[in-house]
């Protein structure tokens, strides 16, 4: 038969490879002219090859791509050699976005609704000029009523926001984030604590000791960058010697990195940092001369919590004077001691956690956390050790304090305690004087200090009535700007003191149902927009239920940026380059948004779009766009690169892809030698201003609940979900997997063929005490342990026992039906999380704790 | 004549599948076909439990037992060392999938065109597709390699005949790195000449213990694995991709 078949081939290569000629043939598998047909290449015309520099378009740090491209159809997509970020690499999503360009399930035009919300959508198609007339038109009806209750939302921004917050403030609306779903609590606690914009990232070149927390290494990115770049660093850290203790409930996200594993209980971090921080305290791992200089440790405070001030200005105790002085003038500030100022008692601030800090012992953590008092004991003092409190070391010809011991932390900060947990693990690296020292503690690239900073210690609690966002009110008086508390407030709106509610919706590339928790809520609030209009590649969950309009945007084929390329040691920004033309009738988000502008009337002019552009791209004369004339968004990308100083414009970004800037100095990157040093911040150790926002609170009559969380110190307290009935006995946790990114890849079939389906995460241990066989469907059922809800979704059991046993996971992929491709995967767990009082932080910020009980379907 | 080799450093692997996609795109491989795989595994009892990644490339095997068994020479070893198959001489008696212990040959099932994930005739994408079937179709993969000129490389061709790894023929000709080697985010895979003492796979190697799969059973593997540790007996697989992988 084989032989048959050959000498077919031979001939049918001798007639020329006619295809119609062998048709109805049968061979021993299938019809000839598959055979011929599937050679169209041998006898085509020359091809012409480029290659085309982009960035990604799925995941978060834009890593640098070349589409290769063969007469101008792009074939595959690799990494740029040149670009910090990614240097030449990619993740699995990177090479698989390319299905994402050609998708023919995309968004092809603008959609109009045919039928009624709040089901799936029926659609036609229309022109994009009656499509932006239409949300012009609506968009223009509520703003010139009150421009605030335009609400605007976008997914994880690609890129610089700049577009965006033009578009916001050229209209006045409303913006709302995803970073309350992603780590916004940790942001506010470390832009509260020492001015920075980031959660929590170690110096890789210099460190020794990383407590890997909560960070999930081989899947899930961290603070400031994605997959790719943080495990490069970490690697080349091991291969140095670096050792990591993982705190994890799974083990799976450390891969086989973990030098040490403490399974810590969900939900307690904050426990088991205060207990690490009491035995630094206990055994002496003290970074006096920075808790003393750099913090305000040595700040008096009085017996209500309040610091002394003298003309307004906080006094510490200068033991070389024995009396009290501004800290910049103290030559010995005292850490330690009680003294009488003005004839009332007050001590340093180090004194009073120093007292708190002692009840927190290892002993008391091992219960909280479900681990071992020794484990705790034995990682504090390596912490502390590693630490080598006192030493200094050169970098690049500047002598900088060296502290080899960090914490990698980042979405772990979004649970019930978890503006305090972050701001407890930071507080334990500042005992050993770290941030900012070589090795040591970073959050972000630079030192450059955020306006929260300020604005987090300055806010003013007001009476109702609220905005719709409960900005300053006595219930958040931090507030990451929480979806699903409006959504919340939209269902009850007098119950906040809200008298206004937003009208009009803008939803770019986010997907409340389905990425956010709580899907009940957001269909109900939903329901209330008068106009939802969506931009986005493909049908959103969102969308398909909620949205009037649909605006197709592209994907790879526009221009967007600019993006950081700066990996922490170099500084770099790339821009992406269109990989081909837009598809179908799908268009670049800035063309969108010129475009809407000008329907609604503010892109021209001071105060428009144009002029917003200018600002939030920073652009002066001569590079300003011009206030009367609708630019590309190639002349915008253009008349940036040149205000960079980049000679040749956008194309030297169409050429290279991306602008090295080169090396990060020292006095950019270790905050003990920026000029002034840490940008001039002085370190919040003690929290005045949480105790002053609880004392507010509490007078404006807001409930516990919100106010628990605001003391001056990290302070732990049970958590909401310890509540639930005893049969809800096991924790459930979700994370993320590397082939996928939120809810926006599920329908890309190579991801989808490599992590095809949910699963729960459950150790066999416990499986089997519940009857449960390794692939078994079962329910997982969540209760509200405030108000007594359950909610359950059905997947596959997944035995592991890389997991705890009174833990179970779920990946927070999957649950999507807008796309045919993505239905039948399995459930989201966000279906079965809370959003709302006891599930939420005090910063108004989502919890992903909840009790569950599982059993078999 | 060089001597391809590569070095796969399970110290650094981070089991991402990043080089499975990587070589699907670049040798248009159809659904459920996976010339590299990244076994993820686990091992041991909470809370001594350990994860491992095991990525597995065609070994191209210096004694081949797939070579040794096909029966029309479809199979053949380069004499730089590739492990081939002719597309044009293969029969699809699948021995090669029998013989070989790594289970790295891939049947095609499946009209390949009809196999690429998703309905590519949508009229829309025509314009840019310019009718590919994949759409993203590597046109060097029609080619013919190496002095014997063979149509060798890529995947999807034909219906009916066996496929696997061929480290990137249409690449390594040009000068250029397998898909896999290129992509891999973590360096973990490296790839070159062994005649060549400076080659990046000869350096790589140099002075590292090094071990290859089922050395025992004598098929000369010239993938070389660094580090890990060997498996306990209750290794098991852990996420597992849609399509058969294992031996």
């Amino acid at each position: 038969m084989g032989i048959t078949r050959r000498r077919f081939l031979q001939g049918s290569a001798l007639a020329g490879a006619a295809a119609g000629a062998a048709a109805g043939q049968r061979l021993l598998f299938g019809e000839l002219e598959t055979v011929v047909a599937a050679h169209p290449a041998l006898a085509v015309a020359p091809s012409v090859e480029d290659f085309v520099p982009t960035t990604c378009w799925i995941g978060k740090q834009d890593c640098g791509i070349i589409a290769r491209r063969i007469n101008g159809r792009v074939i595959s997509l690799a990494g740029q050699p040149e670009h910090p970020l990614n240097l030449g690499a990619l993740c699995p999503k990177g090479p698989a976005q390319i299905t994402a360009l050609y998708d023919p399930n995309r968004v092809k035009t603008p959609l109009i609704r045919t039928n009624a919300k709040g089901q799936s959508g029926t659609w036609r198609r229309a022109s994009w000029k009656e499509a932006i007339d239409l949300v012009a038109a609506r968009v223009k009806e509520t703003r010139d009523k009150d421009p605030k209750l335009v609400l605007w939302q976008k997914g994880r921004s690609k890129a610089k926001s700049f577009y965006d917050d033009a578009f916001v403030n050229s209209l006045g609306a409303t913006k709302l984030g995803h970073g309350t779903y992603c780590s916004d609590a940790g942001y506010r606690a470390l832009e509260y604590t020492i001015g920075l914009t980031g959660v929590l990232h170690p110096d890789f070149r210099e460190t020794r000791y990383l407590l890997s927390w909560g960070w999930n290494i081989t899947n899930g990115g961290g603070n400031k960058f994605c997959w790719i770049t943080w495990p490069r660093q970490m690697l080349e850290a091991r291969e140095r010697g670096m050792k990591i203790v993982q705190i994890d409930p799974r083990l799976r996200g450390a891969g086989p990195f973990a030098d040490r594993w403490l399974p810590i209980r969900p939900g307690t971090d904050l426990a088991l940092a205060l207990a690490f921080s009491n035995v630094l305290v206990a055994e002496g791992y003290v970074d006096g001369e920075y808790l003393a200089r750099y913090t305000n440790a040595a700040t008096l405070v009085r017996n209500d919590g309040t610091l002394v001030r003298v003309d307004g200005v906080p006094q510490v105790w200068d033991a070389a004077a024995d009396g009290p002085a501004p800290l910049e003038t103290a030559s010995q500030p005292a850490l330690d001691g009680a003294y009488t100022v003005d004839g009332m008692p007050a001590r340093p601030a180090f004194e009073l956690y120093r007292e708190q800090i002692a009840s927190y012992t290892p002993e008391w953590a091992a219960d909280v956390c479900g681990l071992a008092a020794d484990e705790i004991r034995g990682v504090a003092i390596e912490f502390g050790r590693n630490a080598r409190i006192g030493s200094t070391t050169v970098v690049d010809g500047v002598r900088v304090p060296y502290r080899p011991v960090g914490i990698a932390a980042y979405h772990m900060s979004q649970q019930e305690l978890g503006f305090q947990a972050v701001r407890a693990m930071l507080m334990m690296t500042m005992l050993v004087g770290a941030p900012g020292a070589v090795g040591g503690q970073m959050a972000d690239t630079s030192w450059k200090i955020d306006k929260n900073y300020t604005a987090l210690d300055e806010v003013e609690v007001k009476d109702p009535p609220y905005g719709y966002t409960l900005k300053s009110s006595r219930y958040f008086p931090i507030n990451s700007g929480f979806p699903g508390m409006v959504a919340k407030v939209m269902l009850d709106p007098r119950r906040y003191g809200v008298e206004k509610l937003p009208e009009v919706m803008i939803t770019h590339y986010v997907n409340p149902l389905v990425s956010f928790l709580s899907r009940r809520e957001f269909i109900e609030s939903y329901a209330k927009f008068k106009f939802v209009a969506d931009i986005s590649p493909w049908l959103s969950e969102t969308a398909d239920y909620f949205a009037d309009v649909v605006l197709p945007a592209a994907t790879l084929e526009k221009y967007e940026g600019p993006s950081s390329a700066n990996d922490q040691y170099t500084d770099a920004v790339a821009l992406r380059v269109p990989a081909m033309a837009p598809l179908f009738e799908s268009r670049g988000e800035i063309d969108i948004y010129l475009d809407l502008t000008e329907a609604v009337g503010v892109l021209y002019g001071e105060g428009g779009y144009l002029d917003e552009l200018n600002k939030s791209l920073k652009l002066e004369p001569p590079h300003a766009l011009p206030l009367d004339k609708k630019p590309t968004p190639r002349e915008i990308f253009d008349h940036w690169a040149l205000a960079q100083g980049i000679e040749q414009g956008v194309s030297h970004f169409e050429t290279k892809g991306v602008y090295v800037k080169g090396p990060l100095k020292p006095a950019k990157r270790y905050g003990y030698v920026t000029d002034p040093p840490f940008g001039g911040a002085l370190h919040r150790f003690y929290g005045e201003s949480l105790l002053r926002y609880r004392n507010e609170m509490q007078a404006k009559g807001a409930e516990e609940v919100y106010w628990r969380d605001y003391t001056p110190f990290p302070t732990w307290r049970s958590l909401t979900m310890d509540a639930s009935p005893a049969e809800y006995d096991l924790d459930l946790i979700s994370y993320k997997l590397i082939e996928h990114k939120q809810s926006r890849t599920g329908f890309m079939p190579l991801l989808a063929e490599l992590a095809p389906r949910q699963r729960l995460d459950i150790n066999p241990r416990t499986a089997r005490e519940r009857g449960i066989a390794d692939g078994d469907e079962v329910w997982v059922e969540s209760q509200n342990a405030v108000t007594g809800e359950t909610r359950r979704v059905r997947t596959r059991a997944s035995y592991t026992e890389a997991i705890r046993p009174d833990t179970v996971g779920m990946p927070n992929h999957f649950g999507l039906w807008a796309d045919p491709r993505a239905r039948e995967r399995g459930p989201s767990p966000n279906e079965i999380y809370y959003v709302g009082e006891g599930y939420m932080t005090n910063t108004a910020d989502q919890s992903f704790l909840v009790k569950v009980r599982v059993s078999r379907a | 004549m060089p001597k391809y080799a590569m070095a796969v450093d399970l110290e650094r692997c981070q089991g991402c599948r990043a080089c499975v996609e990587a070589c699907k795109v670049e040798n248009n491989t159809s659904q459920g076909v996976f010339w590299m795989h990244v076994f993820r595994l686990e091992e041991g009892e909470y809370p001594e439990t350990r994860i491992s990644f095991l990525p597995r490339p065609c070994q191209h095997c210096d004694n081949a037992p797939c070579v040794k068994v096909c029966p029309v020479g479809a199979r053949y070893k380069r004499i730089d060392g590739l492990v081939l198959t002719d597309y044009e001489r293969c029969i699809g008696c699948r021995y090669c999938e029998v013989a070989c212990p790594y289970g790295v040959n891939f049947f095609n099932w499946k009209q390949p065109a009809e196999n690429y994930y998703m309905d590519w005739s949508d009229p829309d994408i025509q314009p840019a597709s310019g009718g590919e079937v994949p759409p993203y179709r590597n046109p060097e993969l029609d080619g013919r390699y190496g002095s014997e000129q063979k149509q060798v490389a890529g995947g999807g061709h034909f219906r009916g005949i066996v496929e696997k790894c061929t480290f990137c023929v249409q690449r390594i000709e040009k000068g250029l790195q397998p898909a896999c080697v290129t992509v891999c985010p973590v360096q973990a895979l490296v790839f070159g000449d062994l005649e060549d003492q400076e080659s990046p796979v000869s350096t790589y190697l140099r002075g590292k213990q090094s071990f290859r799969l089922l050395e025992e059973t004598g098929t000369e593997p010239r993938v070389h694995y660094i580090g890990g540790r060997t498996p306990g007996t209750d290794v098991r697989e852990i996420e597992p991709v849609e399509g058969r992988v294992g031996a």
